[in-house]
């Protein structure tokens, strides 16, 4: 069994994609949530998202590849680019033949697909672009990601909505921690603010039309959000003998199903996947300092979550430093996971907590401490990152200081 | 067809029961409904009266959580626990339209 370690961290984020941007805006609690500029917005009475604002693809594809990628392969191919980069990757033959490449999305090309539904169907466009199956399946972006990068090891796409991101990278974890593979890129990548995707998301009467405020008693929902995070992951030995940066050890890895409400989290399947990662981590509940959430911040999620972590950690959870990216992120979907773990391990990296973002008011249902507002430095060995999908299904990652 | 037919007619799809069973006093918490049958409710009655009713998924849950403790739930500030504060809500909903 390889001890498995995070070296490289890329991320496209709506509040910035450097890993500094990033991170300076989690612990400044700087939210990424604003006025939607990037689509029409009259037909919706959504009219804000945690948007990717600074996100020029022609400055990293020239006009011929960028025609092949939808927006959310684009995100995980940059995303994919600036972790190797980070991780002073060498991309040898040994590698280029063997590491695994594991991309987490909860949809597909959605951009893609709504731009050629409106095409077809409300301006009669007679044909579809050729390339549209290309760039809208849901494979793409992980495919995007091994053809950039010259990797032709084990490569595929998991989807499991909001919890794709961590299940991508628990997987892939596993393989590195077994020897399956020698190396991994693993992440997460989600690009579907489009009309259709916001009016889908509207039916469901879960959005906000504030903001997201994690745990908040005034919370109002949740914000959409977009974006990619991927990781080097590679056995610790080979990372110190090669001396690559190394942000944090991956730990464990526990993932449950729930069988029971398609929407609402069930506080036992959650509980369950926290404690298997535990485990899996042979990690005490007590000694975990930090859980990055999943919070959307609606009133079901954040009330069922809290259940959840007090069952997982019993007496522990009062002494629990707990706090949602969300409300600086929004909620990218597939792409959360990935970019939550970003968030542990930078928190692990540097000591610091990142705050709940727009927290204003306890909730006698959330009666954690949530860090609100402001990031503490604290000494942190073991940090948690949880999320829990639509359908039910739970993923949870457990992390150790490097 | 009433207003109230139809309300009654439309929950009883939703929630997979025979329509007799449904009264304006019948409460929705009292028929198993869930917070997803409530929203997919809303979705039938907007898109028959070609309204816009104002319930969120929170308000849903609020008002199935709220049980037989005489919880009211609301959509906007009016009532929605009994098949009858639905048909009241459509019934106001489509007067506005209609005086518009």
């Amino acid at each position: 069994m390889n001890r498995v370690v995070v070296t490289g961290i890329g991320v496209v984020s709506p509040i910035g994609s450097t890993r500094e941007k990033f991170w300076s805006g989690l612990v400044e609690a700087r939210s990424g949530i604003g006025p939607i500029v990037n689509i029409p917005t009259e037909r919706l009475n959504t009219k804000i998202a945690a948007e990717v604002r600074d996100f020029d693809a022609s400055q990293h594809f020239d006009a011929k590849r960028q025609g092949m990628l939808d927006r959310f392969s684009q995100f995980a191919v940059v995303a994919a680019r600036a972790a190797v980069k980070d991780a002073q990757l060498e991309i040898g033959e040994e590698i280029a033949l063997q590491a695994a490449t594991i991309v987490g999305n909860g949809a597909g090309g959605m951009n893609t697909l709504d731009d050629s539904f409106y095409r077809l169907y409300a301006q009669n466009a007679t044909r579809a672009h050729p390339l549209s199956i290309l760039r809208l399946m849901a494979n793409a972006a992980c495919s995007q990601v091994s053809m950039d990068l010259g990797l032709k090891g084990p490569t595929f796409t998991i989807a499991s909505a909001c919890s794709s991101g961590t299940h991508a990278i628990g997987q892939a974890f596993q393989m590195v921690r077994s020897g399956q593979a020698p190396l991994a890129l693993a992440g997460g990548t989600e690009a579907c603010i489009t009309v259709g995707a916001i009016k889908a998301w509207e039916a469901l009467r879960v959005l906000s039309t504030d903001t997201c405020r994690p745990f908040s008693k005034t919370r109002t929902g949740l914000v959409l959000g977009e974006g990619a995070a991927m990781f080097v992951l590679e056995p610790r030995d080979r990372a110190v003998a090669r001396g690559a940066p190394i942000y944090a050890e991956l730990l464990g890895f526990g993932m449950t199903a729930d069988a029971n409400d398609i929407t609402a989290i069930d506080p036992d399947g959650a509980a369950r996947a926290m404690r298997a990662a535990l485990i899996d981590a042979r990690v005490n509940a007590e000694d975990i300092a930090y859980v990055n959430a999943h919070g959307t911040g609606t009133a079901l999620n954040d009330k069922g979550e809290t259940v959840a972590l007090r069952k997982a950690f019993g007496d522990s959870a009062e002494r629990l430093a707990v706090s949602s990216s969300k409300g600086v992120l929004g909620h990218s979907l597939g792409a959360a996971g990935a970019l939550e773990l970003a968030a542990t391990a930078l928190a692990l990296h540097h000591q610091t907590i990142p705050p709940t973002a727009n927290y204003q008011e306890p909730d006698p249902d959330c009666d954690l401490d949530y860090v609100p507002n402001t990031a503490r430095n604290a000494p942190i060995e073991h940090a948690m990152s949880s999320s829990f999908a639509f359908g039910g299904l739970n993923a949870v990652l457990v992390l150790g200081r490097a | 067809m009433a207003i109230i037919d139809d309300v009654r007619s439309i929950i009883a799809k939703s929630l997979n029961i025979p329509v007799e069973r449904l009264t304006p006093d019948t409460r929705l918490d009292e028929l198993g409904a869930e917070s997803l049958d409530v929203i997919e409710i809303v979705f039938g009655l907007e898109e028959k009266f070609d309204i816009t009713i104002p319930l969120k998924a929170d308000e849903a849950t609020r008002l199935l959580e709220a049980g037989g403790k005489g919880g009211t739930g609301s959509a906007g500030d009016l009532p929605f626990a009994t098949v009858g504060d639905v048909a009241d809500i459509v019934q106001k909903l489509v007067a506005a339209k209609v005086a518009q």
